[in-house]
């Protein structure tokens, strides 16, 4: 077989040029300097640099605020991505049934996807806040999100409702692709509804499984710090700190330049070590058509 | 320590031969066409007025153009101050919050007030000042910037609900006692949860002003060494959080957790009677209670039996970058003149509700009758006019401010959870003063 082939040796250099610079300037030369920042200590004002090797990885790894808060997320992602998985799989499985006004129910419960953070968070600051939310008014606990025990979990419904229209998106569309002739076939064996979910339509969702498990993963870990800014500011007492709102708080807020790029080059790397686990471990049972 | 005082004796050195060099003013064009930058963090109906208080500017002085730019919060404002200035297109003049004051000193980016003042001659005439304001943003004899948005804590309270709880409507609780009497009669009187405040750490910082402390070391930061530790966790603090966590674990207090909605919201809609806030809340807090037929009454915030201080200005001020021209320098001086004068003032005071900085502009409000109208607005002027001026209520100055405030809330809300005060504060000041230990050493 022939592969096709550029005359000019160099044109598909030239047509990638916009692409890479953009990546180079947008992308990997802030990667570069973050990775080399974790390395120095530098002036909260003018910048100013001084070499000072793996300090900023000692304190943090010395700060037993910034451990707990490492658990903390670990906790918060799996929750996330557990709890947002089963209940976006249930609603799109509900969601797929034929029924009167499906369109319109589809579309209500895929829009929070379009909302920002932020405005999710003041959504459920609406419901939960201690002074006039709804949920207080009509249980009479206030305490919600000034509690300790009941914030993070306030702030993990938030976080799984936020990102359910587009689990729910996913999850519709795989579940179209599986082949009716297999559930028919199934069927007609004497399998009932629970297995014919358990062993055939769920084997053809694992490939959108493990997708949204990987982007889930990277979205409870990465995008959550507005809902948390909006909600509990990281309180009560730190209990809603993940690892996204201190890195957050300790640039934006402290200037702390070092420091803060070198809790950034944690959290990629921790990133990425969960998401390659992830492909080593789970992928294997994974079902590609 | 040595190395402190021996760069401090450097740039006193520095500082005077620049002084004796610079004898004669500095001679500008002062009618030559120029344009500065403006970059404030007031969002809202404030970005009009801001920018109406500038256009009057530019009509008075047709050759300059002020580009005014509302750039966010304080945090976003000083961060994109801060890469502006390395890529050299900074503004001429920026605002800034209150407790960045100590880190902007010491930043290398700005010039002090006074220091421009001098070289163009135009004196800033700081006796018009009120003592709490001007005192605040002075640092070593030096004002380094302008007041702008100030404003104090308040306390308000709701009149119908004292007078059902048969509490004096006109004389509200002033000292820590008082409050928890007050509180414990509405509460019989059927108000579940009488007072409340936003969890921040600026309540807690406010009440030991009030008692005469220092908030950090190094005369509260303002001895010329950058302070080393903090010292909230002394008497002051303790007293002021006993009671604070006393009527929250007698269920006093209701915790509405950070931001500045909910206790206004709780405020407004009666599920509490007294409210610390801003100052600058006066019309908005006066006009929810209205909608519910409630008339609404303020009072000073509360202190220690006996306790002498006074409150601290909070807010912010305008701070002029320091890589300018001799005209952007003269500009910018004027456009801070013309903002602080009286007229200025009083715009800006009636249109949100800080403090006009002025007490020349106080006159003239009292002259037009306005207090009459307002009189809420009175007593926060006199909550701040009671002030006496001591390093103590000029507000501690600190470079890691923003963070200390944070493990001061941290440390109410482990109170509220159930860990003693004591334990808590110092807890929190051992964490405030590694972050302090590490800043000082960035700096140097």
């Amino acid at each position: 077989m022939k592969s096709s082939s550029f005359k000019n040796p160099l044109l598909p250099y030239v047509l990638l040029i916009p692409t890479f610079l953009i990546l180079v300037v947008f992308l990997f030369y802030p990667a570069f300097e973050t990775f080399r920042l974790s390395l120095f200590k530098v002036h909260p004002y003018s910048g100013a640099e001084r070499f000072a090797g793996f300090y900023n990885f000692k304190k943090i790894f010395t700060n037993p605020e910034y451990l707990s808060s490492f658990w903390r997320s670990l906790v918060f992602a799996v929750t996330v991505v557990i709890i947002g998985l089963m209940f976006s799989l249930f609603v799109a499985v509900l969601l797929n049934q034929k029924a009167r006004g499906m369109k319109l129910y589809r579309s209500f419960l895929i829009w929070p996807y379009a909302l920002s953070p932020a405005i999710a968070g003041a959504l459920f600051n609406f419901l939960f806040n201690p002074a006039n939310g709804l949920i207080g008014y009509f249980t009479g606990v206030r305490t919600w999100l000034t509690d300790s025990s009941t914030a993070m979990f306030i702030i993990i419904i938030a976080a799984v409702w936020k990102n359910l229209g587009y689990n729910i998106v996913f999850y519709l569309t795989a579940l179209r692709n599986v082949p009716t002739s297999a559930l028919e076939a199934a069927a007609i064996d004497g399998a009932g509804p629970v297995r014919r979910f358990f062993s055939i339509t769920f084997t053809y969702l694992s490939p959108i499984t493990f997708f949204l498990m990987v982007m889930n993963t990277t979205y409870a870990y990465f995008a959550c710090f507005g809902l948390i800014d909006v909600l509990t500011e990281g309180g009560p007492a730190g209990s809603t700190q993940i690892l996204i709102y201190q890195l957050y708080k300790d640039f934006f807020v402290h200037s702390k330049i070092g420091y803060a790029a070198a809790e950034s080059l944690i959290l990629f790397l921790l990133v990425v070590g969960i998401t390659m686990l992830q492909f080593q471990t789970t992928e294997k049972k994974v079902h590609y058509q | 320590m040595k190395k402190t005082l021996f760069f401090a004796l450097i740039a006193l050195l520095a500082a005077l031969l620049v002084t004796s060099c610079k004898g004669d003013k500095v001679k500008v064009d002062e009618n030559a066409q120029v344009s500065i930058g403006f970059w404030h963090a007031m969002s809202g109906d404030r970005i009009d007025l801001i920018q109406g208080i500038v256009d009057k500017f530019m009509a008075e002085n047709p050759n300059i153009t002020v580009d005014v730019q509302y750039t966010g919060s304080y945090n976003e404002t000083l961060n994109k101050v801060r890469s502006a200035m390395k890529s050299g297109d900074a503004p001429q003049v920026f605002h800034s919050y209150e407790i960045g004051t100590l880190g902007l000193i010491n930043s290398g980016m700005i010039s002090p007030l006074d220091t421009i003042a001098e070289k163009y001659d135009l004196p800033i005439d700081w006796d018009d000042f009120f003592v709490p304001v001007q005192s605040y943003y002075k640092y070593q004899g030096v004002h380094y910037s302008m007041p702008f948005n100030s404003s104090t804590p308040l306390v308000y309270y709701n009149k119908n609900m004292f007078a059902d709880a048969g509490l004096d409507t006109e004389n509200p609780p002033s000292t820590f006692e008082e409050i928890r009497k007050a509180a414990e009669k509405l509460k019989a009187s059927g108000v579940d949860t009488p007072i409340t405040w936003n969890l921040h750490s600026w309540y807690f910082e406010q009440m030991i002003c009030l008692q005469d402390a220092p908030f950090v070391n190094d005369k509260n930061g303002r001895s010329g060494n950058l302070p080393t530790e903090v010292l909230f966790n002394g008497d002051a603090g303790r007293t002021v959080l006993d009671w604070w966590i006393g009527m929250y674990n007698d269920g006093l207090f209701l915790d509405v957790g950070p931001g500045w909605s909910n206790h206004r919201a709780a405020f407004g809609s009666g599920e509490v009677a007294m409210v610390m806030s801003s100052s600058s809340d006066v019309n908005l807090l006066t006009k929810s209670l209205a909608e519910k037929g409630w008339e609404m009454g303020t009072g000073y915030i509360p202190r220690p039996e006996g306790a002498k201080g006074g409150v601290a200005i909070g807010g912010g001020s305008l701070w002029m970058t320091n890589d300018n021209t001799p005209e952007e320098e003269l500009a910018a001086l004027k456009l801070l003149e013309y903002i602080s004068n009286a007229e200025s003032q009083i715009a800006w005071h009636k249109g949100t509700g800080y403090f006009p900085v002025r007490i020349s502009a106080m006159d003239q409000l009292k002259s037009e009758g306005w207090f009459d109208e307002n009189p809420n607005y009175l007593v926060a002027f006199n909550q701040l006019l009671d002030s006496p001026e001591t390093l103590n209520t000029a507000g501690g100055l600190l470079g890691t401010f923003p963070e200390t405030r944070e493990f001061v809330q941290n440390a109410i809300q482990e109170a509220y959870a159930g860990k003693p005060v004591q334990e808590a504060l110092d807890d929190a000041a051992a964490k405030a003063n590694a972050a302090i230990a590490d800043w000082n050493d960035l700096i140097q």
